[in-house]
């Protein structure tokens, strides 16, 4: 520090006026961006929910006062997600009529130059017709809408001056880009044609790009497990880009930052493999179709369950069994089920997986979907101890069945039951060696 | 250099509240006695004098009797020094904000110049507290000339006093806190700052990027906790447990052993580079246009379209485009007022029923008897004129009627239609309805004035118009 600046006898008093623009934030307001903020684990992510919260309140306030007749719709808007607030500076996602609006929260410094995440610019997912900064005096409990500029502005001056995002995946703008007349912005949301501002299109291939990039991250993911750990200190953009885009991936990320589950990490396999592998359509089995992945796979239709006469040992006549048994217990299995099974080996034992399957109503009257599984070995052979049969969906180990050392069990059971847009992942294992995750199960019978 | 004077005459409130400033002999003679060869100068080096006195203060002397009696009136002239600054901040800020923020330095003194006696002894009413401190003996307790001058630290406590802060910040004015600084500037902002503006080796930049980290993991992590506790608006200097906190995350990132104290003056040097920055920056930004006064306004038309560009906002085509859609924009513009003001009404009852009372008479006081603002805020129950400006926000007003205008305008003229598709075109035709409006104003405030003068005829669109308005909602209120 120069010692003249501490002995300059005339300091600058620093004191401002508050503007008459400005937003008073109000106590109910500040207790949410508290509570909004709170799960987050990462303490300058945490501030920063804090203050994003605060500049969604108090523009939301300015817009009830200014332009009362434009909607708001939150229902998508980042920091009211936590997997969301928990990877982003920003809040992106606010709908205000048919427009995308991203909103910036800066505090007291009056920086020269405002910081844009990469995403919200170069991903289609989280781009905006405007990016709005807001100044939070946070100790002041006000609020200001600084600035805001235009999607289509910000690609051409970034183009003209060849703006390159910084290491940590974000595009330091000069703030003299911005329009700082929130005027006009209101004039924009009141009069502008959407299709004014074009925005990019998401692309469709999506889960593409994540399927060839499965094993990388499989081995990158886990070193984000501390809540410290930020994505661009682990992943390339490419890599980023994917997993941003991915709204599983982020809900398992939030899960993995802020819950103490070891778990979790294995999990990553299991998210990867859910969003990523074809699924096999078991909705088809009940018009007696196997899908391509279901033929490519050898597995084998059952003729309708409930028949007689069936050569002794065959499949159907064993699930026949089976069934009987399970229905004695108290399983009821509709007329309308239908099953296949799969012949496999697993450390050389050679394995039968049977499912059956069927739609139903829940309580609720929404469809559903009930997957049962039932593992034993192929005729002739026993189905070896410490045999494991897991069941998994986006966020968790649904159960998990273990052949016990000493229970002689011929088989492992195991049922789940989920809306028509679930997938169930599961795995089979033994005791020691590796195990083997069949490609995800959906159910979309039309 | 400073004004020899400053150490021998004592500021102080009477009981009026009003100041006074009185001679202290005793310290003009120690003064003279002590650098007689600058006491005839007018002008004096301060950061040499306050050092030999500070010496004389704080230092032992052999001859305990001489000792006691040079400390006591050294620090008589320090203490001179600090109440004539005191003053000088209050003056700076009346200066400064007292008019349109209704304070003047009286208003602001008793919370600093608290001091009554030149000795430093407490005055009859204060000794009802016995931890009271007063200001002035804090700074000189804290003052350290290898750090800062006189004048510039007790600026610096001045500027942070508590009490001065809340009073402020109840007629609009705030100071961002050191704290508060500290808590908006993320470890990007401070790389950047510190290699752009202040001129730091690596190693300084990482130590204070660690500091900045632990400050924050630290302080700002209680900042979220106490706001949970619904507690604490302005931001405290952290407590001796958090510089403990901070210094203990320090020393794990660093092996640096920090003491509280150290952590506590790294802290605010950081933040005092921070506010320089703001500053900087600060000043350079274009001053906010201010619709305060009526005068003002007419002036208020240069709104700079954001594409330098686009030509189409030429004073031929505002003429224009008024005398093609005349009609239309009368009608628009009716429309649009009464909306407008239906709108920002029932805002005002939802937030504020006392607020909404004010607003129909504070805008007639305003267009249509062109009443300063100054002028309107006693007349509806405010202490200033930033209330009133805060109260009417004549400028969203003004905006929301154009934008309402234009809104109507797009569906009874088809040719301006097209311009709604294209941000550019879209605003610049908001720009020419904006200077159509400021033709209507400027016209209505001419007439103000000679109506104020004579009696001119009121024939402005705009007022005429508003006027009306207001009239019939007044009538309807007082029916209501």
């Amino acid at each position: 520090m120069t010692s003249d600046l501490r002995h300059s006898t005339d300091v600058p008093l620093d004191f401002a006026a508050l503007p008459a623009e400005a937003i008073a934030l109000e106590p109910n307001q500040i207790d949410q961006a508290v509570q909004l903020s709170h799960p987050i684990r990462r303490e300058a992510q945490q501030w920063q929910t804090y203050l994003n919260a605060l500049a969604l309140f108090g523009f939301e306030q300015w817009l009830s006062e200014r332009a009362a007749e434009l909607p708001i719709n939150r229902e998508h808007c980042s920091v009211l997600q936590p997997q969301y607030a928990n990877v982003m500076e920003v809040v992106c996602n606010l709908r205000v009529g048919e427009f995308n609006l991203c909103l910036v929260a800066i505090g007291s410094l009056s920086d020269q130059t405002i910081d844009l995440p990469r995403a919200v610019v170069d991903l289609p997912e989280f781009t905006a017709h405007f990016y709005v900064v807001l100044e939070i005096l946070e100790e002041q409990e006000q609020a200001k809408v600084w600035g805001f500029l235009r999607h289509d502005q910000l690609i051409s001056l970034r183009q003209s001056v060849n703006l390159p995002a910084e290491r940590d995946w974000t595009y330091a703008l000069p703030a003299a880009w911005f329009d700082y007349n929130p005027d006009h912005l209101l004039l924009h949301l009141r009069c502008l044609e959407p299709a004014a501002i074009p925005l990019p299109q998401a692309p469709t291939n999506r889960l593409a790009t994540l399927a060839a990039m499965q094993a990388e991250l499989m081995a990158l993911l886990p070193r984000l497990q501390s809540p410290d750990a930020q994505l661009w200190q682990v992943l390339t953009w490419e890599q980023g880009a994917a997993v941003l885009t991915s709204p599983e991936l982020l809900d398992w990320l939030y899960q993995l930052q802020t819950k103490d589950a070891p778990s979790l990490i294995r999990r990553s396999t299991d998210v990867l493999q859910l969003l990523t592998q074809p699924a096999m359509n078991l909705g088809r089995w009940l018009q007696d179709e196997l899908d391509e992945i279901a033929q490519s796979l050898s597995w084998v239709l059952l003729p309708s369950l409930p028949t007689a006469t069936t050569p002794l040992r065959s499949p159907g006549e064993e699930i026949d069994v089976i069934l009987t048994q399970l229905g004695r217990t108290g399983m009821a299995i509709p007329s309308q089920a239908r099953g296949g099974y799969k012949d496999l080996s697993l450390a050389e034992a050679p394995l039968r997986l049977y499912i059956v399957t069927w739609p139903h109503l829940s309580p609720e009257n929404v469809p559903e979907w009930t997957l049962l599984l039932i593992l034993g070995a192929q005729s002739g052979h026993n189905l070896p101890h410490g045999t494991r049969l897991r069941v998994s969906d986006q966020t968790d180990v649904l159960l998990e069945r273990v052949l016990e050392q000493n229970v002689n069990d011929s088989h492992l059971y195991a049922r789940v039951a989920g809306t028509w847009d679930e997938k169930f992942l599961v795995t089979l294992g033994l005791d020691s060696g590796p195990a083997l995750t069949l490609p995800p199960f959906t159910f979309h019978p039309n | 250099m400073g004004v020899a004077s400053r150490y021998w005459q004592f500021v102080r409130l009477n009981a009026a509240g009003r100041c006074i400033t009185e001679e202290i002999i005793q310290a003009r003679e120690f003064f003279r006695q002590q650098f007689a060869e600058l006491a005839s100068q007018v002008e004096v080096q301060d950061s040499f004098i306050q050092r030999q006195l500070l010496q004389l203060l704080r230092g032992t002397s052999e001859d305990s009797r001489l000792g006691a009696s040079s400390r006591s009136l050294a620090e008589r002239c320090l203490r001179c020094f600090i109440s004539s600054q005191i003053q000088q901040v209050c003056i700076r800020l009346e200066a400064q904000f007292g008019r349109e923020h209704g304070f003047t330095r009286y208003d602001l003194l008793p919370f600093v110049l608290d001091n009554v006696s030149v000795t430093g002894a407490r005055g009859i009413d204060r000794s009802q507290s016995s931890s009271y401190q007063f200001l002035a003996t804090e700074i000189l307790q804290t003052f350290d000339p290898d750090q800062s001058g006189l004048a510039a630290w007790t600026t610096r406590l001045v500027r942070h006093c508590r009490e001065l802060n809340a009073c402020l910040l109840e007629h609009g004015v705030y100071l961002v806190s050191d704290w508060a600084i500290l808590n908006d500037t993320n470890l990007r902002q401070l790389q950047r700052i510190f290699s752009e503006f202040h001129q730091l080796t690596i190693l300084e930049m990482q130590d204070a990027c660690t500091l900045l980290e632990c400050y924050h993991a630290v302080y700002r992590h209680d900042r979220l906790g106490q706001r949970q506790a619904k507690s604490k608006k302005a931001c405290q200097q952290p407590t001796m447990t958090q510089l403990n906190r901070i210094a203990h995350c320090f020393h794990n990132n660093t092996t640096q052993e920090l003491s509280p104290e150290d952590v506590l003056a790294r802290l605010q040097d950081l933040a005092k580079c921070l506010r320089q920055y703001r500053i900087s920056v600060r000043r350079r930004s274009p001053p906010t246009e201010s619709l305060d006064a009526p005068e003002i306004c007419s002036q208020a038309s240069g709104i700079q379209s954001i594409n330098p560009l686009d030509g189409s906002n030429e004073p031929d085509n505002q003429t224009e485009f008024l005398r093609l859609y005349r009609q239309q924009f009368i009608h628009c513009l009716d429309q649009a007022i009464e909306q407008v003001q239906r709108v920002r009404l029932s805002y005002l009852h939802r937030r504020d029923p006392q607020q909404a009372q004010r607003f129909i008479p504070a805008l007639r006081l305003y267009y249509c008897q062109g009443k300063s603002m100054g002028q309107i805020a006693p007349l509806v129950g405010l202490r200033a004129q930033y209330q009133v400006t805060r109260l009417l926000r004549l400028r969203d007003f003004r905006a929301d009627i154009r934008q309402r205008m234009l809104e109507r305008l797009r569906g009874c003229i088809l040719d301006i239609a097209k311009d709604y598709v294209h941000p550019d075109r879209l605003q610049s035709l908001d720009n020419q309805v904006e200077v159509a409006l400021d033709e209507q104003i400027n016209a209505a405030i001419a007439d103000v004035e000679a109506t104020a003068t004579g009696d001119g005829p009121r024939n402005s669109l705009f007022t005429q118009q508003l006027c009306r308005h207001l009239l019939q909602t007044t009538n309807a209120q007082g029916q209501g």
